[in-house]
Order: C-alpha cells, then structure tokens, then sequence
C-alpha cells in the first residue's frame, strides 16, 4: 500500500492505493488524522485501491468525524469499483460526500 | 561288560543326536536295567529346591513324582554329589518310606548316581532291586550307573545351554526389530538435502531413548523437536515410542511449542512409567523470516551460533515432561522467540557432550564448539556439520556412553534466498478443477497461518483463487475474499487479543457450497456477544461481522474438534 499526499487548492489530497488491510490501515488512518489535526481539508483519492476492509474503512470513519468536528472538509473521491462496492455494502456510500473527480472533490472542500 | 560298553555308546550317541532327552533316558534307564538286572530305575532332575522324576522304567510309571531335595538316599546322593550303593534299603537311616507306602512297593536295594557338570548339580539316577544273582549291586554295575550319569548330566546341560541361547538369539531377533522401527521413527539423515534443520541420532545400544523429529507446515514453517528419555534400555525405547508419536500427532494440530509440550506432558503423565522422564525441546521456525519459537522442557540448554561466530546457551524454561501437572502448576512452557538472522540453533542430548573422543576424554561442550566451527569455515552445511560431531564420538573405537543426537536449524540459506527476495512463500496449490469431469468435492485449499495481520494478503489470494475456481463472478469474489479476511481479522484482533497462536483455513466445496473453516486455538469466544453493528450509527470499528454476515448465506460457530479455540463455518452457494 502507498500513500502519497499533496496540496492542492487549499486542500490535501491524499491518493491512497494498494491493499488496505489489517496491517496497512493504521497507516491510514493516522496520516488522515495528521492533516486534519493541522487543519487542512481532506480529500482522500481511493482511485488506486485494489482492496479495502473493515479496518480501512474504519479508518475513513474515524477521519471524516474528526474533521467535521474541527469544521473541516472531508470527502472521497474517484472510488473505484472495490472499495465503492464495500462502502455500500457497509451503507456508508450515504454517509460520506462522494466525488468522481477530484477537480469537484477540492472545489467542494477547500 | 561289552554289552555296558556298547550301551554307553548308543546313549552318547542318542543324546548327540536328539532333543529329547526324556525319550532317550526312558529308553536308557529300560537297557540298563535289563543288563544289571534291575527292577526299575529313575532319573530325577533338580528343579529348585525338589528333585522331579523325568524319566522312569519299571513295574510303576514315577514320572512327575517330587521329592524334597535332601531327603531319601537319592537326596543324599545329590546334596554330597557321591554315588550311593545301599544293598539293604529298609535300615538305611534315609530312606524315604512315603514311595513305597504310597505305591504299595518294597524297595529293597538303590544304586544311585548323581549328575553334575563342574560345579553344577543337575540331578541323579537311581535304580532298585537287583533281582539277578545275588540279589545285590556291585561294583560294576556302579561303575555303568556313573558313566551313563556322566554321559546324561552333559546332555542336559548341553540342552539347557542351547535352549538359553536359542532363547537369548529370539530376543537379539526382537531388539533388533525393536531398533528397526525405532529408526522408521526419526526422519532421514542425508547429507545431501538442502534442508535448513536436520539431525542426527547414534544409539548407545541396539535401541536408543533419544530421538529428533522435524516436519514441514502447510505455511512452510517447519516444527521440530529433540527429545532425551531417562535410561537407554528397552523402557526408555517405548517412552521414547510414545513421546515421538505424540509430537507427530499434536504437533500438526497445536503449533504452539509451549502448549504443545503441555500437552505431551499430560498425555505421558497419564500413563508413565514410574520414575522415567523426558528432558524434551520443541519449536517452531519460519525459513521465510528465520524467525524461531522454542519451549524447552528441562533439557540441556541449546546452542545459537551467530554470524558473529559466539555461542550462547537458552536454558531451560520447565521441568521435563513426566513430571505431573499438579506439581508444576501445569501451565504451558515458557516460549523463547529468536531471530537466527543467518546464524544456527543446536539442539543435542548430553551423550553429545558427555561422549568420549579418547579414553576417558569428553568432547566437551568447548570440543562441540570447535567442530561445529571448523566444519562451518569449511564449508560443511548443517547436516554434515553435526555428523562430524557423531562421527568423533565414534572415532575412538569403543562404545558410546550414551545415545548421541544432535538437531540443527541453521538459516543460512534461507537468508541468502530472503535477501535475493526469494521469499519462500508458501505456495498455494489449488486442485486443478478444470482438468477433471466432476467438480472435486473436499478441501480445495488447507493452511495454517500465524494470526497475524500479515498473513491475511495469503488468506485472500486462497480465498480469491478459490471462489475463481467455484465459478463465482469478480464482485463474488470480491465479497467472498473480504468476509474471510474479515473473519480471520476476529480471530488475530479479539480470539488472540494481545497473545499469538495459529489459524487454520480450509477452503472447501461442499454439496453445492463453498464453505469456509476458520479455526484458531484461542480461548473460547462468547458468540452471542457477538453482533453486527447497526448501520445507522456511523462509527469507525464494529463492520466487519456485518460484512460477514452480508455476503455469506450461512455463519455458524461451531464447536471445535477437540474442544479448544473456536470454529467457524462460513458459507456461499455456488449459483449454477
């Protein structure tokens, strides 16, 4: 799994790509955690994710309310197929703002 | 007196030539009592503390009488080994009246001869009642008695002898068995097998109490052990038996070397011998980390050679095996992880130590040290090094002291391979189910792995190949592939919690299904705690039981085989 970050627009982009599992979320989830703990907005790019589970997805959970509790812009952008098909599956398509590009994710956020 | 002579020489013939001397006798106590002109006579053998009639002729068939050993002329004749010629039987002070009251006989006159061979008194001949000329014994036919007695005694000495032999050449034949299986026990000793842990194993005797025993996981972990029974004799054989029979068995089913050895010890406890014990070690080593378990049961501590070429020793975390739960508190073996790095571990018995390699010289742990270096800076590999170690105990030409086994893991290679990035990661073989007519039926994939968040990418690509193969479509597998990972997740996060063990997964097809078997060697988990969380409240954590349960048609927690850790049956129909 790698992570890269960049800022764009007045927001972090964090491109996430690989395996998201047991092993490789934490690292997820405390880079998430980092950028809004200095306060930036978030957009989190899962374009590149070939594999997610509950762990990865918890990690997204975890990051969108810390950021809305601070006021800060969270959202997902260009989902592929499998991590969209578990966020349905966890019902949580409805819960987090879904971009197709990014373009539209960091004029949402920013 | 050629009629006596020729007699003689019949008899020394007839017992050369047959077993049965009883036979023989019969017939020579008959001749020799038609050449005196006896009444009858008796051969009587020393059996313990009585005199038993094996062979009789005359008008009463005695054989089987007893007779206490110094009682009557013929006891006499037997505790002073001195031939007795008593011509009036009746005023004789010794003489045993019980016969004749017992049988309705007058003995009237005993000649008597004892049989010995050097020093051992074996029995004697007795004959009664002359009835020819004047009625008494003389001088010549003593003379016969005794020669015939000499000629009798020898046989039966010699057939006592043969049969001992022929006994003691039964049990060589058994021992030799004994050693044969105890050999099928051990694994192969091949100098030319490039495998990271091997061992040897030289017997003291015919049988040994020591053995190794090493054999490969489904991940490509290996688990091995070396184990020293009490005594060398055929007891400590059968321990030894048992004990290698036990490790063989829970050891493909407990991967846990500390909980394992609690296991044996139990089941030896069971039924052991008084007083014998087993000083055993046992662990687990990943070629693909050289990472290494070891739980170690009062035996001798073992050796790691680093790549800085030092030893150190690991002592001992428990009592030997055989000693009762009750007065150990019973709890598992204390466990030592290492990480060899390149370096070795020897394990070995104090035969190894403690042997000779000159008359009254031990090896000597420094001698063990020496060898295992010389023959590493010539470039021996592991199982050469350790035969070089046997091979100097033996080189003295006199026996072992003690049975001499030694077992290595070194992991040389395998860190060479690990760092060329030649991961020895164990492949995953599906049954090649396109090749055959019929859908196989059974296990499509079995392993077990350490719970741990690293093993699950294998667990996936198992699960992904399998559901592949089933016919299920991409986002099937997809979903089949993350309720498994997510299970096995429970299992490393809340069964295991903050301690390490093992799961097993096996990937079956099953009347129509896919099913999954998760087991690991937890505690028990409570199952009705366990709940898929409500969707509608958004908190990260708590999804992966809903997962679970949203992909597959069946979720069931099962009650494990032999009641330890959790069982879990996860299952999909394949939709035709």
């Amino acid at each position: 799994m790698d992570i890269a970050l960049q800022d764009q627009g007045g927001a972090v982009v964090v491109a996430v790509s690989g395996e998201v599992d047991l092993s490789t979320s934490p690292k997820v989830r405390d880079t998430l955690l980092d950028c809004i703990a200095r306060g930036s907005a978030v957009v989190v790019d899962l374009s590149g994710v070939a594999y997610i589970d509950s762990s990865g997805v918890a990690s997204l959970v975890e990051a969108y309310q810390a950021a809305k509790s601070k006021g800060l812009g969270f959202c997902l952008a260009q989902v592929s197929e499998t991590p969209m098909r578990v966020l349905k599956l966890a019902r949580l398509d409805q819960v987090f703002i879904i971009h197709d590009t990014l373009d539209e994710a960091i004029a949402a956020v920013a | 007196m050629s009629d006596q002579l020729e007699l003689l020489v019949e008899m020394g013939r007839h017992f050369a030539a047959t077993q049965d001397i009883e036979a023989t006798m019969s017939r020579a106590l008959e001749r020799i009592s038609e050449l005196m002109g006896a009444q009858g006579g008796a051969l009587f053998v020393l059996e313990g503390d009585h005199l038993v009639c094996h062979a009789s002729h005359g008008p009463i068939d005695v054989v089987g009488l007893t007779i206490e050993k110094g009682k009557g002329i013929i006891g006499r004749s037997v505790s002073n080994n001195v031939s007795e010629m008593v011509w009036d039987a009746q005023s004789d002070p010794s003489f045993y009246s019980e016969f004749d009251k017992q049988f309705d006989f007058t003995t009237r006159s005993i000649l008597c001869a004892p049989m010995s061979v050097k020093d051992e008194r074996i029995g004697a001949i007795e004959m009664v009642n002359k009835s020819t000329g004047d009625g008494l014994f003389n001088q010549d036919d003593l003379t016969l008695l005794e020669a015939l007695a000499a000629s009798a005694a020898l046989a039966i000495s010699n057939a006592r002898m043969a049969g001992e032999l022929a006994e003691r050449e039964v049990m060589r034949r058994e021992l030799q068995l004994a050693a044969e299986i105890q050999r099928g026990l051990l694994p192969s000793e091949d100098i030319e097998a490039d495998t990271p842990v091997c061992g040897v194993n030289r017997p003291a005797r015919i049988v040994s109490g020591d053995f190794f025993d090493h054999f490969a996981l489904y991940d490509g972990r290996i688990a091995f052990t070396l184990a020293d029974v009490s005594g060398k004799g055929m007891n400590a054989a059968l321990l030894m038996a048992k004990t290698a029979s036990l490790f063989r068995c829970l050891g493909k089913e407990d991967l846990r070397p500390g909980r394992l050895l609690q296991r044996i010890n139990a089941e030896v406890c069971e039924t052991a011998m008084r007083g014998m014990f087993v000083t055993m070690v046992a662990g687990v080593y990943d070629p693909a980390t050289g990472r290494l378990v070891l739980a170690n049961a009062g035996h001798e501590p073992p050796l790691v050679h680093g790549t800085d070429g030092r030893f150190t020793a690991l002592s001992a975390g428990a009592p030997p095996v055989g000693i009762p739960p009750e007065l150990t508190g019973g709890g598992p073996v204390p466990e030592e992880v290492l990480h060899l790095g390149g370096g070795a571990l020897y394990i070995f018995t104090d035969g190894a130590t403690e042997g000779y390699v000159a008359p009254g010289k031990e090896l000597g742990a420094d001698g063990f040290q020496e060898i295992i270096r010389t023959g590493q800076s010539g470039g021996l590999g592991p199982q050469a090094r350790i035969a070089g170690v046997a091979d100097a105990l033996c080189a003295s030409g006199e026996a072992l002291r003690d049975d001499v086994t030694i077992l290595v893991i070194d992991d040389t290679e395998p860190l060479k391979r690990r760092l060329v990035g030649d991961q020895m990661a164990p492949s995953i073989e599906l049954q090649d189910m396109a090749a055959q007519d019929q859908p196989i039926e059974g296990s499509l994939c079995a392993m077990t792995l350490p719970a741990r968040a690293e093993s699950l990418c294998m667990v996936r690509r198992a699960v992904g190949q399998a559901s592949e193969t089933c016919g299920f479509n991409k986002e099937q597998c997809q979903d089949l592939v993350l309720a498994v990972d997510e299970a096995c997740q429970n299992v490393i996060r809340h069964a295991y919690a903050d301690s390490e063990g093992d799961m097993d997964i096996d990937i079956r097809r099953e009347n129509g299904s896919l099913v999954i078997l998760i087991r690991d060697f937890a505690p028990q988990v409570d199952v009705q705690a366990i709940q898929p969380r409500d969707l509608d409240d958004v908190r990260p954590g708590g999804l992966g039981v809903h997962f679970i349960r949203e992909v597959m048609d069946d979720v069931e927690h099962l009650p494990p085989p032999d009641g330890q850790g959790n069982l879990l049956r996860l299952k999909k129909a394949l939709k035709v």
